[in-house]
């Protein structure tokens, strides 16, 4: 084990020798130090901003004065997503979605105003995050350190010394290993850092440690690239030309096809597109402002029998509150269909990408990265889907008030004057069927079984890589 | 009569250190002259400037008479130049090679030309075609040498010519050398090897520590007596 | 000279290196163009069937009213940005800011920021289009090809024979550089030009668009021959080139983007919403007048019908959404006049990275640049402003309703 030891020890004593390894390094370790501080300050700012925002909005709710239920309807809620505290390492697609939701009686909205929006237009790389620089900056080191690690041995005849003295290939290449290893540990210390920092801000320990181990696997991954390298080829120039392909090809080009991929493979249509082909079908449900339109017609038949009365006006309970209620309960059900087959087809385009993993460690890194942060698209979608309850249920709840607490008579005639007009209100406290709306990340072990896929996609490349690399070694000749 | 290379009080400094201190000597038309010299005397450097790679820090070299700081290109121009090791391309034959270096002299030359001049270094007309990856360090040298043939320069400037080639490739060689000579090239050479130098060259520059400390001639068609200059390089015996 | 090159062309054509890397330049332009023509083409698709399905919709919208006010509150309209000749090469901001709307007469305020967007994680990962290829992978091609021209040649020990043999230095390495980046942009804007004869792109546009990516190479040699002068080893001289890459094409635009961007602030956008939702929704409790004022102070022509005495009217409903917009105009000036600077901010920094110039270039000629989407607003707040010069004549006062004057419903024309 010694022999492994003194070999890493060797090459550590290289590095610090040269000058092109000590500026990298120093290089990466600022930008990692200054990226972090921001990003940590960043998020921290959001997050308690959006939090106010959310208990602002729902005490402006509740301070509405009194009203006709119906106006509250449309007067609207909003919901917020905070950032979860690993966002501080990776933002994910917060950026991208917005991170706000307008909600409102019969309509779903779309997230509004996301960074990007308005952001200032430098290019595709613009925005770097802790996360980008370990999946796109710290492989270039790991390469830059050690594409001539075993070849420079070859080189200088070294190798053949060492094999005459009767050590193997595999020792050699262990060492190296073992040396490349001790930069990662090193360059994982922000990285631990900044996980523990999420953790005392509420993270689980699971999650962030899953993190931490999933960026630990990648990079691994590339320092068994590098060694594989380093072993097989004998050129010290070709080797970095190969290293720095791989890099270009696993880290620009692959994600990016990947993207044109599933989106051309997989067409999810836009908003407006299936908004349109909806209207289509809405049409044929009915106004919920109109209580009159035939297609309430079975409704009210069977309201009036349940109640055992002949004509509406002596429900009693409001007939207009009960068609809202109705028509808002179907339109919902077809929008949310709708809407849930747009986020399967994202999803779906999602998992294609995901799978590209297999061609490129930096996709599966960046999709587990997302999904064990809490940032990913699914958890932007389960965000919708929990803005859309909390929309269906304070919308229905104003519906019953509307159907429970404001007399039908009153209701139809509050157009007539000023004074009819103050009638068809009710009380103020009715507001308060709006729940809280605080939204939490996914628990860990869901994040984590999530990101399973990709994980494991990693280890693959670990196993490949590795074995590549071993095996190389073990018949390494002069 | 201007011969055609020519050192005046040559000296060189490289990185605080003095390479060549004031080093005359001038080779004339159609002689060999072998700068001999152990590691780190400073012979490749006194090629170098003769190429203009290196600029005196001192003195001045000429090549037909001008100095080469004055006009770079016109000395390389006059000047085939073997490199230690020469190596041509790999991924190439030897035609191949051929045509791409002469072509960057401003030469060329037809196939029979060049069978000819390989032919003359005696380089397996099979092996020819093949890429210069699978040649012995002999037969690389043998291309490089048809190369310098091809350029037909007056002047020619050998660094270590013979280092690495067994005894046959070395005879071939310098029959080959003094057959250029005769032709009436004028030819520099720069060695470590005793033997060599005293059985090639018609004048031999002793170079120790950047200074030119002895001279021998071969005298009436003897050749240069080998013991007497490796005495001298070893340093016993009167210069 | 010409002799020079056309013996590096053949010296190039047997260098498995350099014809590897020229390869892959060819194959990744031949994607990134025909993924843009085929986006370009959907998105042409999806308008087409939009504009189709939108007037169909409209049609049965606009069927059996009595009232302006119900006609105008039911009829969308869909308004779009289309791709230009020439988006197929740098898909820009298309990806991040929404190019379609369907809008009415309501405030327009609650409806232009929605976002019709793909899939978040394109907006995240971005696209492999032309405009990021020539503008991020192309330079380094251009380093791996051009980085060792002489180190490699010092390490093989040619380099004092071959320069030797040449006479001058520049009658061999010039011609070298020459051929492999002349090469490398041919085989790069080959598969643009191609695409763009398909796409009827103006000559012009091609040109341009030849010249920047030409332009940006060049620089890019600049760059490396300065550096290949340090008489290093060749790993040492491609981690520096490396290095600058980093440093010119990540680092540099990501603080200046940050530098921008903090010196810059955009008014949060959730206030533009908010304050338009509370003018709108207060209006319904407060008295006419608080409505009606600020309403005649930008329609003074209606002042003479602009006494509501009902408890509900149209046109009271449809002045209080505009008094909402109204209410909200100062936040949304000055949202856009920050994108605006911010995006002329961008613009000069752009200057310092050859990277982000040659993207805001591309993006520019594409017409697929903040400042398009800025003007695809522009269109669309322009067309909305039609829509109520159509309806208020006949709201004030209430014309009688005549179906047949909703043929004149103005049409929303694109920006070119």
């Amino acid at each position: 084990m010694s022999a492994v030891t003194r070999i890493a020890r060797e090459e550590w004593r290289l590095w610090l020798r040269s000058k092109v390894v000590i500026a990298a390094a120093l290089i990466i370790a600022v930008l990692l130090a200054a990226t972090s501080f921001l990003t940590i300050d960043r998020i921290a700012s959001e997050q308690s901003q959006r939090l106010e925002q959310q208990v602002a909005a729902e005490q402006t709710f509740f301070a509405q004065p009194d009203r006709h239920p119906h106006r509250m309807v449309h007067y609207g809620h909003y919901a917020f997503r905070p950032p979860p505290p690993l966002a501080m390492f990776e933002p994910g697609v917060d950026a991208v979605t917005g991170q706000s939701i307008f909600l409102e009686g019969h309509r779903q909205n779309t997230a509004m105003f996301a960074d990007t929006k308005a952001a200032a237009d430098l290019g595709g790389f613009a925005a770097l995050t802790p996360a980008s620089l370990y999946q796109l900056l710290l492989p270039l080191l790991l390469i830059v350190l050690g594409h001539a690690m075993f070849l420079r041995e070859r080189e200088s005849g070294t190798l053949a010394v060492m094999l005459a003295q009767g050590q193997s290939g595999v020792t050699l290449a262990m060492g190296k290993a073992a040396a490349l290893l001790g930069v990662i540990v090193i360059f994982m210390l922000p990285l631990i850092g900044v996980a523990a920092f999420s953790v005392s801000a509420g993270e689980s320990v699971l999650a962030a440690f899953a993190l931490a181990g999933g960026y630990f696997l990648y990079l691994c991954v590339w320092g068994a690239i590098v060694l594989a390298a380093s072993v097989i080829l004998k050129q010290r120039a070709v080797s970095l030309g190969v290293l720095i392909f791989a890099w270009l090809f696993a880290a620009l080009i692959v994600p990016r096809f990947a993207i044109n991929t599933s989106s051309a493979a997989i067409d999810a249509p836009g908003k407006i597109e299936s908004d349109l082909v909806m209207l289509a079908e809405q049409r044929k449900l009915g106004d919920g402002h109109n209580a009159a339109d035939p297609a309430f017609q079975q409704l009210q038949a069977q309201v009036l029998e349940q109640y055992e009365v002949e004509t509406i006006e002596e429900l009693p309970i409001n007939w207009r509150g009960v068609v809202a209620s109705y028509s808002e309960a179907e339109l919902t059900d077809l929008l949310n269909s709708y809407t849930e087959e747009r986020m399967g087809l994202e999803a779906s385009q999602s998992r294609m990408f995901d799978l590209f993993g297999i061609a490129s460690p930096t996709i599966a890194i960046s999709s587990a990265s997302r999904t064990l942060a809490g940032t990913d698209l699914a958890t932007h979608h389960r965000f919708l889907r929990e803005a859309e309850t909390l929309r269906f249920d304070f919308v229905q709840a104003l519906n019953q008030a509307h159907a429970e607490q404001l007399d039908y008579t009153i209701d139809i005639n509050r157009s007539n004057d000023a004074a009819s007009s103050q009638r068809a209100r009710i009380n103020a406290a009715s507001w308060q069927v709006l729940d809280e709306f605080r939204f939490e990340p996914d628990r860990a072990d869901e994040r984590l079984s999530r990101s399973g896929l990709t994980l494991g996609i990693l280890l693959g490349w670990l196993f490949f890589a590795g074995g590549v690399a071993g095996f190389a070694a073990r018949r390494v000749k002069i | 009569m201007t011969s055609p290379l020519e050192a005046r009080s040559l000296s060189l400094v490289r990185e605080g250190n003095a390479v060549l201190d004031g080093v005359s000597f001038a080779v004339q038309q159609g002689e060999i002259f072998a700068l001999l010299g152990g590691n780190g005397a400073g012979k490749s450097s006194t090629l170098l400037t003769f190429l203009g790679f290196l600029e005196p820090s001192g003195g001045e070299v000429l090549v037909n008479g001008a100095s080469v700081s004055s006009d770079v290109a016109a000395a390389r121009n006059a000047i085939a130049y073997l490199p230690e090791a020469a190596s041509l391309y790999g991924h190439m034959n030897a035609y191949e090679n051929l045509d791409y270096f002469l072509d960057l002299a401003g030469k060329s030359a037809g196939r029979s030309e060049i069978d000819a001049a390989l032919e003359r270094v005696a380089l397996p007309p099979e092996a020819r075609t093949r890429r210069l990856h699978s040649y012995s360090k002999g037969m690389r040298q043998k291309t490089a040498i048809a190369l310098a043939l091809l350029r037909e320069t007056p002047i020619l400037l050998l660094d270590e010519p013979t280092s690495g080639l067994d005894p046959v490739a070395i005879d071939e060689f310098h029959d080959l050398v003094k057959a250029l000579a005769t032709g009436g090239q004028t030819i520099l050479m720069v060695t470590h090897d005793v033997y060599g130098a005293c059985q090639v060259a018609d004048r031999v520059g002793l170079i120790r520590d950047g200074k030119l400390v002895g001279s021998f001639a071969a005298e009436d068609g003897e050749r240069i007596d080998t013991e007497t200059v490796h005495a001298a390089f070893a340093g016993r015996g009167v210069a | 000279m010409a002799k020079s090159l056309s013996r590096e062309i053949r010296f190039l054509s047997k260098d498995k290196g350099a014809v590897f890397w020229l390869a892959l330049a060819f194959t990744l332009s031949v994607i990134a163009v025909s993924f843009g023509v085929s986006e370009v083409r959907e998105q042409r698709e999806t308008i087409a069937t939009l504009l189709e399905e939108d007037a169909l919709d409209r049609a049965s919208a606009l069927e059996g009213h009595e009232e302006w006010g119900s006609a105008a509150y039911y009829a969308f309209h869909f308004t779009y940005a289309p791709p230009s000749d020439f988006a197929f090469a740098s898909m820009g901001q298309r990806d991040t800011a929404p190019w379609k709307h369907r809008v009415r007469m309501l405030a327009l305020e609650g409806q232009i920021h929605e976002a019709d967007t793909r899939n978040a994680n394109f907006g995240l990962v971005g696209r492999f289009d032309f405009a990021f290829l020539a503008a991020s992978v192309a330079p380094l091609l251009l380093i791996l090809l051009l980085y060792d021209l002489r180190a490699s040649e010092r390490t093989a020990r040619r380099h004092d024979l071959l320069v030797a043999t040449a006479g001058a230095s520049s009658r061999l390495w010039l011609p070298r550089a020459i051929v492999r980046v002349g090469a490398l942009a041919t085989l790069l804007l080959a598969p643009l030009w191609v695409a763009s004869a398909i796409e009827g792109t103006g000559a012009g546009m091609s040109l341009q668009a030849s010249a920047i990516v030409i332009g940006s190479l060049l620089v890019w040699w600049l760059i490396v021959e300065l550096v290949s002068r340090i008489n290093a080893t060749p790993s040492v001289l491609l981690t520096s080139l490396i290095g600058l890459w980093l440093a010119l094409a990540i680092v540099v635009p990501a603080l200046s983007k940050f530098a921008i961007e903090a010196a810059n602030p955009v008014p949060d956008g959730g206030e533009i919403l908010l304050l338009q939702r509370e003018t709108v929704n207060d209006a319904w409790d407060l008295p006419k007048e608080a409505t009606m004022e600020p309403f005649v102070a930008e329609h003074p022509e209606y002042a003479a019908h602009a006494v509501i005495e009902e408890t509900w009217a149209w046109n009271w409903y449809y002045a209080f959404q505009q008094v909402g917009d109204q209410a909200a105009a100062p936040l949304v000036q000055q949202y856009r006049d920050a994108r605006v600077e911010r995006d002329r901010q961008a613009r000069l920094a752009a200057f310092i990275s050859p990277t982000s110039f040659v993207e805001r270039s591309f993006e520019k000629l594409a017409g697929t640049d903040a400042l398009s989407m800025i003007a695809y607003e522009d269109a669309v707040r322009n067309f909305h402003e039609e829509l109520r010069a159509f309806h208020y004549p006949l709201m004030f006062p209430e014309a009688p309703y005549d179906e047949a004057l909703l043929e004149d419903l103005p049409a929303y024309t694109p920006p070119s």
